[in-house]
Order: C-alpha cells, then structure tokens, then sequence
C-alpha cells in the first residue's frame, strides 16, 4: 500500500448535514504549508475581485453570484487526498480557472448595462454559449467573447450543488418541460428571471448539445433580440461530424459566423492571431496526448478531477487565446513526468482502472476524487476529456487560411460532450472499447444521465457488449444539475452496492462510504 | 542606525508571524467557510425580496 502522508480517512472532515467541513486536511508538513499558499493565493484573486464596488453591486444583484462564496471549498473537494505532484497540478489548474472565472465575471459586469454599464466596452463583447467552441473567436484579438451562462450556472453548479435548483424551478413555472436536462432548462431560467447581466454588441448561439439546449438558445435569444436589442447568430454545426460530407457546411457555418461579428462589432478578422492561438490549441492538444499516454501505464499521472475540469475549460473555453493556459499545459507535464519517473501514485492503493464514460453528473464532478479515494478505482480518462486530437494548421498561406475554417469549424462540430452523445454509434460505443482496452481499464464506470436523450436508448447496448468483452459495467444515474432527483449519496450508493455485491470488496477507506452531505454546498 | 534596522526588522518579524498564525488558523480550521456559510441564508432573504423582469 502507497504511503500517505496526514490524514488518510477524509469522511472524519464531514460534519453530518452540514454545509460546510469541520478543519482543512492535514498533508503533512511541506504539502499542508503549499496548500495554505494557494489558499492564500485564492483569497487574493477573490479579494481583488470583490473591492470594486460594481462587483459588490452585482454580488447583490444576481442571486447565483453568492455561489462563489464556495470557491475555496471547491478547490478542498478536488484536491481531496492529494499530495506532492498530484496536489501541484490540481492547484496549477484550478487557481488558473478560478483567476480566469474572476476576470470573466469582471468584464461581465463592466460591460452589463445594469451594473457598470460601459458602454464603449459594451461594444467589442461577443457574447458566446457556455456549452460553445470558442473557434470563431480566435482571430478578434481586440474583441471579448464572454460566455454569460459560464458563471451563472456551470460554473456555479461545481461551488455549489443547489445552485441550479431555483433556475430549474423558474424555467417549469413557466411551462418548459421538467425532463429535458437541467443543464440548458437552468440557463434558460436564469434568462427568464432576468438573471444575466446584460451586455454586448452581438451573441454567437451554438446547436451544442441536444434538444433541450436547444429550447434553452430559443428562450435565451427571443430575450436577447426582442428585450434587450442583441443580434443572435445561429451557428449550426452538423451533428454527424465524422461524415466527410459535411465538412463543406459546417466550414461554409464558421464564415457566415465570422461575417456576423465583423458586421455587428465593425472588426476584422486577424489572422496572425488566429495561427497564434492555432499554435497554443496544438501545444494543449500534444500535452493531453501525453497526459493520456502516461494513463495507459501502470502509472497514470493526469487523470481524475485533475484531467476532467481543466480539460472542459482549456479545449472548449479558452481554445488558445489565452498563453497562460499554455505555461500552465507546460508546468503540468512537467509535474506529471517528474512522478512518472518516480513511479508514484496518487492514492494509498489501486485496484481498478477504469473508463468514466457519459455525462458526468455536475453537481457532483469531485465524484473521481472520491472513487480514488474511497474504493481505488482510477479514473484514467473520461468522454469528456476524449475530445479531438487533430493538429490544426498555423503557418499563414492562402490554402492555410481555407484550411483554417475547416479546423475550426472541426472543433466547433467535436465540442466536448458533443463529440461522443452525437455523431453515430461509432463515437459513443465502439471507441469507448477500444479505449478500454488501449488504457487496460477492468472497469467502466457509466454515467446515466436520466434526462439526456441522447444516451438513454443505447444502454441495453452498451451492457451486452460489455458482456461480450468481460468488463465491469457500473451504472450511476443522477440529473446532471439537479441534485434533489438523485442526492450525492444516491450517487455514491450505486457505486458501493456494486463494489460490495458484485465485487465482493472492502473500501479502502470506509469513512468515506457513506457521508451525509444533502445540506453541504 | 543598526538598532533601528534590527528593531524594524524584529516587527516586521512580528508581523509575519502574527499573519501566518491567525490566517493559518483560518486556513486549517475552516473558518472562512464557516462564516461564509452563515452569511449564505442572509443573502438567500435578499434575492428573494428583489423585483425581476420575468419575461419567456
């Protein structure tokens, strides 16, 4: 058994029903004084950010703002049971996200007409989906693509798991379905309750994910253009993306997108910034290779919460227009390989390699953590970090810059999620296989995400063949934001009843099996 | 000149320490979410109290 220095039995740092941990963990020595530094660091961002009085102003204006009060003990819940390198990555991710969360919420209501109401500012915001690519944004280097749904609700679901649930409740006192995902029905609840800052010059809407996100861009945009006075483009990106016949659309899309905003901001597209950020898109895509190619070893070192939420934020949000995101790439393989060569592990003990495969239920996205931690299941990769791995083009040539709406229009098509719950059987089944047996994984962990209709209809599927291949199949149904269907222990239940019965096992460690957190954020 | 250096050097000193041990305390034991915690249902009473413009 790897030895842990500190605490070891995280379930003694719950207090029953309550919403928040009764002491910090104890790392031993070097990593408790670390951690305390990025705490430290933590509050800062956190303090720069709330000493301007305009965010004070928002802070009591929208009521999701107060979720990030909870930052702090976010970063606790991921970085549960982390030492050494691992901890090092975990922060190198997460202060960067949470600096980057800030500075979008500052702009955010710098530009909003309720709060600071700059108008000038105002003008060179494109305002973009939270479940978007941010491709066609790569080459406005003097425009701000901010994303209003990010913060109000993706964002706020990882502080705090109710923060969906008044939003939710909105969207069905106004007649919209209460099965479609809660996902797109709590942006749309925001929108309704006239909960999102108001800003911009235009709004780019994506056809992301599903029907249900669609409804929610429908609600959205009637706001937008009939109240607010905001131009909406309709990027609609083919659902087949592996299909070659497709490809001229969707590039044919990416113009007509980039059109829009250079007619409603009065910019011009530049491509020296486009190959730059092409560039850094390539260097992130060449280290989560190498990040998944240490996960197929005996001695996975990026994996977990570590690999799933850095992964959303770099490929989808960030897309290389921001280089901070390429020293933070380079200062996590560095870390990863440093305890790749000294063969360490990250928990006390591993017994299972799985697959995370499905729509990670959001409310409860430190759930890798606690496999690790509580049954040494290794969550080596998850679909939503199995997203494309193409090398896009950067050198500027006139067939380059034709190429280059292909590339993006490719990774508005391969959006995380998107990728895997559309596009065929292929995507969904027959690679997750194939990354079964390419990770030598014994598991797969199967998120049922009850209100996503995209998967629902595949799991007799997915069971026979995992019949077939001999894997253990794990179900774990939950509702994605809407933890009052399925509680963070009805979660974690699934998982135990599985690994007591079927497995016949013991958790690693107990106190972690069953906490009484409904009440926590 | 020494003096003054070494005693402005000692409260200087002393302030770090004092720092480091109240915000450490506040660190390990959770403090800060803990009063966050009870400043959270306040906020909820406010919110709730605000006018929106409700509109599908």
């Amino acid at each position: 058994m790897n030895k842990i220095r500190g605490d070891i039995h995280y379930g003694n740092l719950y207090k029953d029903g309550a919403v928040v941990r009764k002491r910090r963990e104890w790392r031993g020595l070097t990593d408790t004084l670390y951690d305390y530094s990025r705490w430290l660091g933590i509050m800062a961002i956190l303090a720069k950010f709330i000493i301007k009085p305009r965010n004070i102003k928002a802070m009591l204006r929208y009521r999701w703002m107060a979720n990030y009060l909870a930052v702090p003990m976010m970063v606790d819940r991921h970085t549960q049971g982390l030492r050494g390198e691992y901890l090092r990555i975990c922060h190198t991710e997460q202060d960067l996200i949470i600096d980057d969360v800030a500075k979008l919420l500052d702009n955010l209501f710098r530009g909003d007409r309720r709060i600071g109401n700059d108008t000038e500012f105002s003008k060179k915001v494109v305002l973009v989906d939270e479940n978007e690519m941010t491709a066609v944004m790569m080459g406005f280097p003097t425009l701000k693509g901010l994303s209003r749904e990010t913060p109000s609700t993706y964002v706020s679901v990882l502080l705090n798991q109710h923060a969906a649930v008044h939003y939710i409740d909105v969207a069905q006192q106004f007649g919209l379905a209460g099965d479609v995902c809660p996902m797109p029905e709590a942006e749309a609840g925001v929108s309704i309750d006239d909960d999102a800052p108001i800003l911009g010059a235009c709004a780019v809407q994506c056809n992301t994910t599903c029907d249900g996100s669609l409804l929610s861009n429908g609600v959205i945009s009637r706001r937008l253009e009939n109240v607010d006075g905001i131009p909406v483009f309709q990027l609609a990106a083919p659902l087949r993306h592996r299909e070659d016949d497709v490809q001229e659309y969707a590039a044919q899309e990416i113009r007509n997108a980039i059109e829009f905003i250079e007619k409603h901001t009065g910019e011009k597209w530049d491509w020296a910034h486009y190959f730059e950020c092409a560039r850094r898109v390539n260097y992130a895509t060449r280290c989560r290779l190498e990040w998944l190619e240490m996960n197929k070893t005996p001695y996975p070192q990026v994996f977990g919460s570590n690999l799933a939420l850095y992964t959303e934020t770099n490929y989808m949000a960030i897309c290389g227009k921001i280089p901070a995101f390429e020293k933070a790439d380079r200062k996590i393989s560095q870390l990863a390989q440093r305890a790749y060569e000294k063969k360490k592990m990250a928990a006390r003990e591993y017994r299972h390699r799985a697959i995370i495969w499905g729509v990670q239920s959001h409310f409860y996205m430190d759930f890798l953590v606690w496999l690790l931690n509580c049954w040494g299941i290794v969550p080596l990769t998850d679909m939503l970090s199995m997203v494309s791995t193409r090398e896009l083009v950067t050198e500027d040539t006139p067939e380059n810059r034709e190429q280059a709406y292909y590339d993006m229009a490719w990774l508005t098509e391969n959006m995380i999620m998107r990728n895997r719950t559309h596009g065929g059987y292929k995507v969904l089944l027959d690679e997750l296989w194939e990354f079964t047996q390419e990770f030598n994984a014994d598991m797969v962990i199967l998120w049922e995400h009850m209100s996503c209709k995209a998967l629902d209809g595949m799991h007799g599927m997915f069971e026979e063949r995992a019949r077939q291949l001999g894997i253990h199949l794990v179900w774990v149904s939950h509702d994605l934001f809407d933890p009052r269907i399925i509680s963070r222990q009805g979660v974690r239940d699934q998982i135990n009843n599985y690994m007591r019965t079927v497995m016949q096992e013991e958790p690693v460690d107990p106190t972690l099996e069953i906490l009484h957190d409904e009440e926590s954020w | 000149m020494m003096k003054t250096c070494l005693k402005l050097l000692g409260k200087l000193a002393l302030a770090a320490l004092a720092f480091f041990v109240v915000t450490f305390t506040v660190y390990f034991f959770n403090l800060d979410m803990k009063a966050t915690a009870l400043l959270a249902p306040w906020l909820e009473k406010w919110y709730d109290h605000l006018e929106h413009n409700q509109y599908l």
